[in-house]
């Protein structure tokens, strides 16, 4: 029995990191794994795809209801090819410490032994940016050892990469923790692929995956399934499905190295400033 | 890197609990885990109307850090106002609510209307320490509760002093300033200790002036009292101790206040005639007895190691070696503050360390040559250094072991002599 793959999902809010990892997931489960997704945001609309609505109760609506005597089958719904999906949850917005939320809602997994040796990977689908430690909890020591980050063409996207490479820096000094690469989410900006790839290089890494924009995506979400289960045999399915093959073949994690706010903007100006005057029409 | 602090003498904002109980029939509530209170109280001599074992607290755990603890201080406020019949409900918080972000100030003011007043004061332990704490509950108390008036009584003198409970001798020391002012014909107005609680609160705006007789502790309160009700305040620095600083203090509040340089002579006369007859009936005492020390230092806060200081150096002609100050002051404060410790009589200086570290200050003391025994006056901590080191100790500030204090006090005339009964006392006690 191999061990369990963790991997943290990061990025700027909005990228869509839920998208991309539920796609990813069900490409995974073609391939005969067994997979865990634990929505690490308040919003917990991370497994809505996996389970076909917003159907689940979260770990942290469960604890603040019936008290922490919590059976694993009461926060721990079974989606999409045998998808075991946990949504951590969060307090009402603007109360409490939700950072704390997820370190008690992970905690609780764990306590119930959510982590069945029969799982190929765990995945951590965390929101925005590692604003503070409870962010940072599925990256610590004995959870997920492998990051990747959601990012496209635009300028926010790049910069929150960088900073949350940073989060990552620091953690991978002390635990195992790696990036194993960036994963775009195409915005369709110009020249975007080449942009991506530079950015990747500078960071250390590697851009694992180009996933291309298309409408199905959207077509899906509003039909609460992911593309590979609403579209199956669309162009975007079999994107998400060489996405999954890619998480599975890639073994190159490394320790990132984040570039000074000046060097970011180098980047950009050459890449992502393309005779932007010269080609704007009406 | 982190750093171990050694003996540390104060402790978090939070224990400015005491500050609260130290009121009459003022009650602390807690927003807090259920460990701090039970660290924070074991001042002796603060046990009554309520035990500082049993104040309402929400205790809160991991669950009200998750969803906020903001239902649970609700409630813990709306019972603490039905069970326990109190004049004054002081909302404290600890850090937990204060990281989470708990509205405090908001569930505090649903209470706005109730039959007895609830103030909040944040006093999360990484604001600083107590004597942060303290500022904290009075400013809450002005900000909160007082509202501005017209009415002034003629010669009312709010007056601010020690940090209760925190200084040992803060009962006995605010009542005898209270006298020496009241001899002066002013009206004292205190809000510690017995009997004065939230009637005297409520004298506060119609004070004429502000009287804070400490270094730094409470500058920042009687600044908004000034800016709130326009009451002008004296900042006299030295708790006065013995008759040099004592009536160096009733002329400057006299000026200050505008009492007449007659009556202030008056009382001056009064008491600086009884206090050099005991002087002198024991002259032979001071003069004689080759056992008492040349050099001394003093281990407290700013305010009884500057008051201790100018006492010890200009009434008993004592050499300040180096003075310890261990309560964190403000760096703001510091260099005003060592400035006083040079304006000694007989042209002497003592040197001001700001010095927090109880290991720092034991290496500094025990590098010195004090020219024979060492006297230091200061917390239990230096008991056992300054037996090693043969010397005469005096335990005047916190942490105190070895002494019960119900309301003693060194402010004042008789102040001084008390102090140097209890030098005197040790000192005879060595082989002459």
């Amino acid at each position: 029995m191999s061990e369990i793959r963790q991997i943290a999902i990061y990025g700027k809010g909005g990228i869509g990191k839920s998208t991309t990892t539920q796609n990813l997931t069900a490409g995974l489960v073609e391939h005969g794994k067994k997979v865990m997704v634990v929505g690490c945001d308040p919003k917990a609309d991370s497994t809505r795809l996996l389970l076909g609505g917003l159907a689940q109760k979260t770990v942290l609506d469960t604890i603040r209801e019936e008290g922490e005597d919590v059976a694993l089958d009461r926060i721990l719904k079974e989606g999409f090819g045998g998808t075991r999906c946990v949504e951590s949850g969060g307090p009402e917005p603007g109360v409490g410490c939700a950072g704390r939320g997820i370190i008690t809602s992970i905690n609780m997994l764990e306590n119930l032994g959510a982590y069945t040796d029969d799982l190929d990977y765990v995945f951590y689908d965390v929101l925005g940016d590692v604003v503070c430690g409870g962010f940072a909890m599925p990256i610590r020591e004995g959870k997920a050892k492998e990051i990747y980050i959601v990012a496209s063409g635009e300028m926010m996207a790049l910069y929150a990469a960088n900073n949350i490479s940073k989060g990552i820096q620091r953690y991978a000094r002390s635990g195992g923790v790696r990036l194993g690469g960036i994963i775009c989410n195409s915005r369709n900006v110009d020249r975007e692929l080449d942009l991506l790839r530079a950015f990747s290089k500078e960071l250390g890494t590697k851009l694992l995956y180009f996933v291309p924009r298309d409408n199905v995506v959207q077509h899906a979400e509003i039909n609460k399934k992911t593309v590979i289960e609403y579209s199956p045999n669309s162009n975007q399915a079999q994107e998400y499905r060489n996405l999954a093959q890619a998480v599975i073949e890639n073994t190159d994690f490394v320790i990132p190295t984040p570039m000074t706010q000046e060097r970011l903007e180098e980047i950009l100006m050459e890449y992502g400033m393309m005779e932007l005057a010269d080609d704007y029409k009406i | 890197m982190a750093k171990l602090l050694d003996k540390q003498r104060y402790k978090c904002a939070l224990g400015a609990m005491q500050t609260v109980q130290a009121i009459e029939r003022a009650l602390p509530v807690l927003h807090s885990g259920p460990g701090c209170a039970q660290k924070l109280s074991e001042s002796t001599g603060s046990s009554g109307y309520f035990s500082p074992n049993i104040f309402p607290c929400t205790s809160i755990n991991e669950k009200d850090v998750v969803f906020g603890g903001v239902k649970k201080l609700n409630s813990t406020i709306e019972n603490a106002l039905k069970v326990i019949d109190a004049d004054l409900y002081v909302v404290l918080t600890g850090c937990i609510p204060e990281i989470v972000g708990d509205d405090t100030q908001e569930v505090v003011s649903r209470f706005k209307d109730s039959e007895k007043p609830v103030i909040y004061a944040p006093t999360a332990g990484f604001k600083g320490n107590n004597y942060i704490g303290h500022e904290q509950v009075v400013d809450a108390i002005i900000d909160q509760y007082l509202e501005k008036t017209d009415e002034k009584e003629k010669g009312l003198v709010n007056i601010w002093a020690d940090v209760p409970y925190q200084d040992l001798f803060w009962l006995g020391n605010i009542r005898e300033l209270e006298k020496l002012v009241a001899e002066l014909g002013l009206t004292p107005n205190t809000i510690f200790g017995y009997k004065r609680g939230i009637e005297n609160i409520n004298k506060i705006p119609k004070a004429e002036y502000n009287l804070l007789i400490s270094p730094w502790v409470g500058l920042k309160n009687v600044k908004k009292l000034e800016r709130k009700f326009g009451t002008p305040y004296l900042h006299y620095k030295t708790l006065p101790i013995g008759a040099t600083e004592t009536s160096k203090f009733l002329r400057a509040v006299a000026e200050f206040t505008g009492v007449s340089k007659e009556k202030t002579e008056e009382v001056i006369k009064k008491h600086e005639d009884y206090y050099f007859y005991l002087i002198e009936r024991y002259a032979d005492l001071f003069l004689e007895n080759r056992v008492i020390n040349k050099q001394f230092s003093v281990v407290s806060d700013a305010h009884y190691a500057l008051g201790i200081t100018k006492f010890l150096a200009n009434d008993l002609g004592l050499v300040p070696a180096k003075q310890f100050i261990t309560d964190d002051t403000p760096q703001s404060y510091r260099e005003d503050i060592k400035k006083e410790f040079k304006e000694l009589n007989f042209g002497i200086e003592a040197e001001a360390v700001f010095e927090t570290d109880g290991y720092k200050i034991h290496s500094q003391i025990k590098e010195h040559d004090y020219h024979g025994y060492p006297l230091i006056l200061g917390g239990y901590y230096e008991k056992e250094l300054t037996e090693d080191l043969k010397g005469n100790f005096l335990n005047i500030s916190w942490p105190v072991q070895n002494k019960v204090v119900f309301d003693s006090y060194y402010a004042g005339y008789s102040g001084g002599i008390r102090l140097i009964e209890d030098i005197y006392t040790i000192a005879v006690q060595r082989f002459n």
